[in-house]
């Protein structure tokens, strides 16, 4: 063991270049082995409710009986409303003020405090605009101090009409201002869409809202947590469907996960789903695809429902979404909505005791984030291995042809350094080893030009940045296309103006691959503990990368040209615009709807993904075109 | 009259005292009821307390000798579907918060420095009789606690523990101080008897709920109020007082309430600890429940012949012991005074003391050269020392 160390260290080859790419290799394969590994049962766990104070499923629920004809009786109201104004032109039914009214008049029948908040957001040439509802039941007996909020939107994030769901909190406010034992304020939240409403109203309520979006006239104490309502359909139901993905792949408490399971599965037999996973029989492969799916809407960031916009406010909150076609009606989801109310109105502080880090591969399996961190961070880890390896290199090692001169040059030098360092018989083993050994001299980097131009090209993300969220959304096919033929053209471009400078090009190219590398590297395994799944799969994409070298000069031109273009070919097909597209064709979206949507999320939600993909995955991958495109002018 | 007379004759008196003495147990009695856990999550350990506190109250002990403590408000909780009340049964049948209680430390007061001021009445002079423990060494107390805890600890509020240790301290203070004839400890927690393991004063029977890394358990929930609203161990142990304790003339002893435990119905092992009372388990089994629980009406007298410590016969002889000491020491002083200060004795009676002005010393009154000299002498041996060892030192190098 010792003497093959020892020899480690008289073979610079095998340290300086070979290793690094074993170890980055060996990084990455096992980084996506322990990420295949979590759904197992050894690595996975089964949830548990932490917070003492939640309760759940320990109240028995009354919402039942006669509230269902006052259900049935609202219902009717906003249909024959709905209805009546059908062919009123393209205004979406659910925001004519008629209705409106009749929802302010029903809260306020049933002695709610009510309020109303316009907002208007422009987006990618679409202009977003509504007015939210919104009502408060103050806690009879409770400070004013905090509050829970109940959402029902119009529209459910699929764009189906809830009118169900809205019947239903509206039939929920009547019961619940008649109950006298809430310890905090309820709010009642009728957006018109589940997009730009909520969000307009939380931001308001934290008094954050831009210009375009009115002020909250009546407010309450800080938000505990938020439950959004959807049924948007007739017929009764089988399963809920728990959404709990936020903005930016921010998760609420597992807590109030495990409380929606525990009530509607424990407690009313309603069965749970998650991530559309309809059929769960808890096997590897499904509890691998719903980790995946998971790990899929974490990673894009954008907001999966209703309950998203809460989260950057760190106010835990779910949708509950019904499901399939089973005997559960309006108010077996009634009673789930009661019993998760009173578990949060059992909350003492807000919810903290549990995990806000972990990804869910059944309804009552999880992955806690020490447990599935490792993965990312190796991924991240193979970059900096290499950034490190390459910045030795060029600075220590000059490769198994370095010219002669240097090597007698240095050699002495080094020799005599060696001696003091080294014991009596190393340095001897040294010296017989003789020339084998003199590549390892220290050379002198030219670090201006790299630096120039990894900062620059770091810095040139910023303009797609700028023009993908900016532009009108019609344009957004053209601009994908003309990005992709930009960046099949850009890194050679900057291997020709690179070759035209007089310094040793294969170290030049060594720099800027480790330079780039580097901040790759870091800023991966940083992300990593903030949004895992985006940074592995920005890690995954930019793997390559890390392989990337320009042939030797050495090779036949032939060979060489070849290389390069196959090279440069192969990399220009895991190019951020043209991953996208492929992405948009496997889901079967169009590009104009994901980059709309993705504006609406910079503009409206806060979403970053667009920041990553940019400033950090782009310039990573311009550098690796660089680097292969400088086989081709030498 | 000499006002020795009245000290004189009091042995005397006390001596006649005795002969009309008869034997008894104990003179009052005293609860110590203590909830620990706030929180409304909590509610079953403020319905055990309440529990406990009704039945002592039904039998007997008034609430002027019930020191019932209870960190947190559940019957105006806003959380509470039945405000202002407060049960520890789902049937709701008994309001444990009814119109009579009487809480003496509440919320914040609930502290562990308060608990031990309590039983050890280090209290400060304007802490009302309401929060005080005003037990003698005629009384027999019982010490009732619950709450959350572990391996010798009990967590009160969140904040603090008291240990087995400080409860064993404060109970041998108690001891000491002459503050119980008779103690009857229970805690419900989880490994709840890990708590009395370190008594060491005597006469403490001690019971717990569950063994070393055991839980305690709650019985069972109310669906309405949302919460559990009693722990088994207080279940079963209430179950027992209000079933067969139903009067003060109950003949139900300790040994009848410990053999009633049914460990399948509390899920876990409770305890009894038997060694500190004297005659053991044999004399401990035959105390009757209402010796603790129930209140003593009739003022019964100590035995004559009773002499053990605590004992109004042995206080009684110290108390003439020490007249006997301050007699003698009063006739010495009075003789120093007289032949002294003959103008001073004449102007005041023999036994007021008078401060007598001792002046500040001066340093000059003391032989000063005598001490410069053998300043002088250890500073220059110091200044030998140094200076041969800096020569025999330098000579080496």
């Amino acid at each position: 063991m010792v003497a093959s160390l020892r020899n480690l260290r008289n073979n610079p080859h095998f340290l300086f270049v070979r290793l690094p790419y074993i170890l980055s290799f060996l990084c990455i394969i096992s980084g996506v082995i322990w990420l295949f590994l979590l759904p197992l049962d050894d690595y996975s766990r089964k949830t548990y409710i932490s917070e003492n104070a939640l309760l759940p499923g320990q109240v028995h629920a009354y919402f039942a009986g006669s509230e269902q004809h006052i259900f049935r009786g609202y219902k009717r109201e906003l249909e024959g409303l709905i209805n009546g104004n059908e062919n009123e032109g393209e205004e979406s039914v659910e925001r004519t003020p008629v209705i409106s009214e009749k929802i302010q008049s029903i809260l306020k029948a049933s002695g709610l405090k009510v309020a109303t908040q316009g907002y208007e957001y422009t987006s990618s040439g679409i202009t977003h605009q509504g007015e939210n509802i919104y009502a408060i039941i103050q806690a009879p007996r409770g400070d004013a101090t905090e509050a829970i909020v109940l959402v029902a939107a119009w529209e459910t994030i699929d764009g189906e009409l809830n009118l169900n769901g809205v019947s239903l909190a509206l039939t929920l406010a009547r019961y619940f201002k008649r109950w006298s034992l809430w310890s905090k304020d309820i709010i009642f939240v009728f957006p018109p869409d589940s997009k730009a409403g909520t969000q307009a109203w939380v931001d308001a309520y934290h008094d954050m809202q831009p210009p375009t979006v009115q002020p909250l006239p009546l407010k309450s104490g800080a938000l505990q947590g938020g439950l959004v309502i959807e049924y948007p359909f007739e017929h009764r139901f089988e399963n809920v469907h728990i959404i709990y993905d936020g903005v930016n792949g921010q998760l609420p408490n597992l807590d109030l996960f495990n409380t929606a399971v525990s009530i509607a599965g424990g407690q009313m037999g309603i069965g749970t789903r998650l991530q559309e996973m309809w059929d769960h029989d808890n096997s590897y492969e499904k509890r691998l695809q719903t980790m995946l799916r998971g790990m899929v809407k974490q990673g894009l960031g954008y907001a999966a429902g209703a309950h998203s916009s809460f989260m950057p406010y760190h106010i835990d909150a779910i949708t509950l979404q019904t499901q399939g076609n089973g005997w559960q009606d309006e108010m077996a989801l009634g009673r789930t909505v009661e019993g998760l109310c009173r578990s949060l109105n059992n909350l003492l502080e807000h919810l903290h005791q549990s995990f806000f880090f972990y990804l869910l591969m059944q309804t009552h399996r999880f992955v806690s984030i020490g447990t599935y961190l490792p993965s990312a961070m190796l991924i991240a880890g193979n970059f900096t291995i290499m950034a490190i390896a390459l910045w030795l290199r060029t600075g220590y090692y000059k490769g198994p042809g370095a010219d002669d001169s240097t090597v007698t040059r240095d050699g002495k030098a080094s020799e005599s350094e060696k001696e003091q360092l080294l014991s009596k018989d190393q340095a001897q083993a040294i010296s017989k080893a003789g020339d084998s050994i003199n590549g390892s001299t220290v050379a002198e980097r030219q670090l201006a030009l790299p630096l120039t131009l990894v900062i620059s090209l770091h810095l040139l993300g910023l303009i797609p940045l700028y023009i993908f969220n900016n532009i009108s959304h019609e344009k957004y096919t053209l601009a994908t296309h003309t990005s992709i033929a930009i960046n099949a053209l850009l890194p050679p471009t900057l291997s020709l103006l690179l070759s035209r400078t007089n310094v040793s090009q294969q170290a030049q190219l060594h720099l800027i691959k480790s330079l780039s590398l580097l901040p790759l590297g870091l800023f991966l395994s940083t992300l990593a503990t903030l949004n895992f799944s985006l940074s592995f799969m920005t890690g995954l994409l930019c793997s390559p990368l890390s392989f990337i070298s320009c042939p030797s000069t050495a090779t036949k031109p032939a060979v060489r040209y070849a290389s390069a273009v196959l090279g440069l070919v192969l990399l220009n097909i895991l190019s951020p615009p043209v991953v996208l597209l492929a992405g948009c064709k496997y889901f079967g979206v169009e590009v104009t709807t994901v980059l709309t949507e993705a504006a609406f999320g910079w503009d409206v939600w806060g979403m970053w993904t667009q920041v990553v993909v940019w400033c950090v995955w782009w310039p990573a991958w311009v550098v690796g075109g660089v680097v292969l495109g400088g086989g081709l002018f030498s | 009259m000499s006002p020795y007379f009245g000290l004189q004759a009091l042995p005397f008196l006390l001596f006649l005292l005795f002969a009309a003495l008869v034997a008894s147990e104990h003179t009052s009695n005293w609860a110590v009821l203590v909830a620990t856990s706030r929180f409304w999550f909590n509610y079953r350990h403020l319905a055990n307390v309440l529990s406990l506190y009704r039945t002592v109250k039904r039998l007997g002990i008034p609430d002027s000798q019930i020191i019932l403590m209870l960190p947190d408000d559940m019957a105006c909780n806003p959380r509470n579907a039945f405000p202002g009340t407060v049960y520890s049964n789902a049937d709701r049948a008994v309001d444990l918060y009814g119109d009579n209680i009487e809480v003496d430390y509440r919320g914040y007061e609930v502290t562990v420095e308060n608990f031990i001021r309590l039983l050890t009445d280090r209290l400060d002079e304007d802490v009302p009789r309401s929060k005080r423990l005003g037990s003698d060494a005629g009384s027999n107390v019982l010490v009732y606690m619950t709450g959350h805890g572990g391996d010798q600890f009990l967590k009160f509020q969140d904040a603090e523990e008291i240990g087995a240790w400080d409860l064993a301290d404060a109970f041998g203070q108690m001891w000491e101080k002459k503050r119980y004839h008779e103690l009857l400890f229970m805690i419900d927690t989880c490994q709840a008897n890990t708590m009395y393991t370190h008594f060491y004063s005597p006469n403490i029977i001690a019971t717990g709920s569950s063994e070393l890394d055991q839980s305690s358990y709650s019985h069972h929930a109310d669906n309405d109020v949302g919460v559990a609203v009693i722990d088994r161990w207080t279940y079963y142990v209430l179950e027992f007082l209000e079933n067969r304790v139903t009067s003060l003339d109950s003949k139900q002893t300790l040994g009848d309430l410990f053999d009633s435990y049914d460990e399948t119905k509390i899920h876990s092992n409770p305890g009894v600890r038997w060694d500190l009372f004297p005659g053991g388990e044999q004399e401990g089994r035959l105390r009757t429940v209402v010796d603790f629980f129930g209140n003593v009406q009739s003022v019964e007298v100590e035995r004559a012949d009773a002499d053990e410590p605590g004992s109004l016969k042995e206080d009684l002889i110290e108390i003439a012991q020490l007249v006997e000491k301050w007699r003698a020491f009063s006739q010495d002083y009075a003789a120093a005074n007289s032949t002294s200060h003959h103008e001073v004795a004449r102007d005041s009676p023999a036994y007021e003391v008078k401060r007598r002005n001792v002046g500040p010393a001066k340093l000059s009154e003391e032989t000063p050269w005598e001490k410069r000299l053998i300043g002088l002498s250890i500073l220059g041996a110091c200044a030998a020392i140094w200076f041969t060892g800096s020569t025999l030192g330098g000579t080496v190098a």
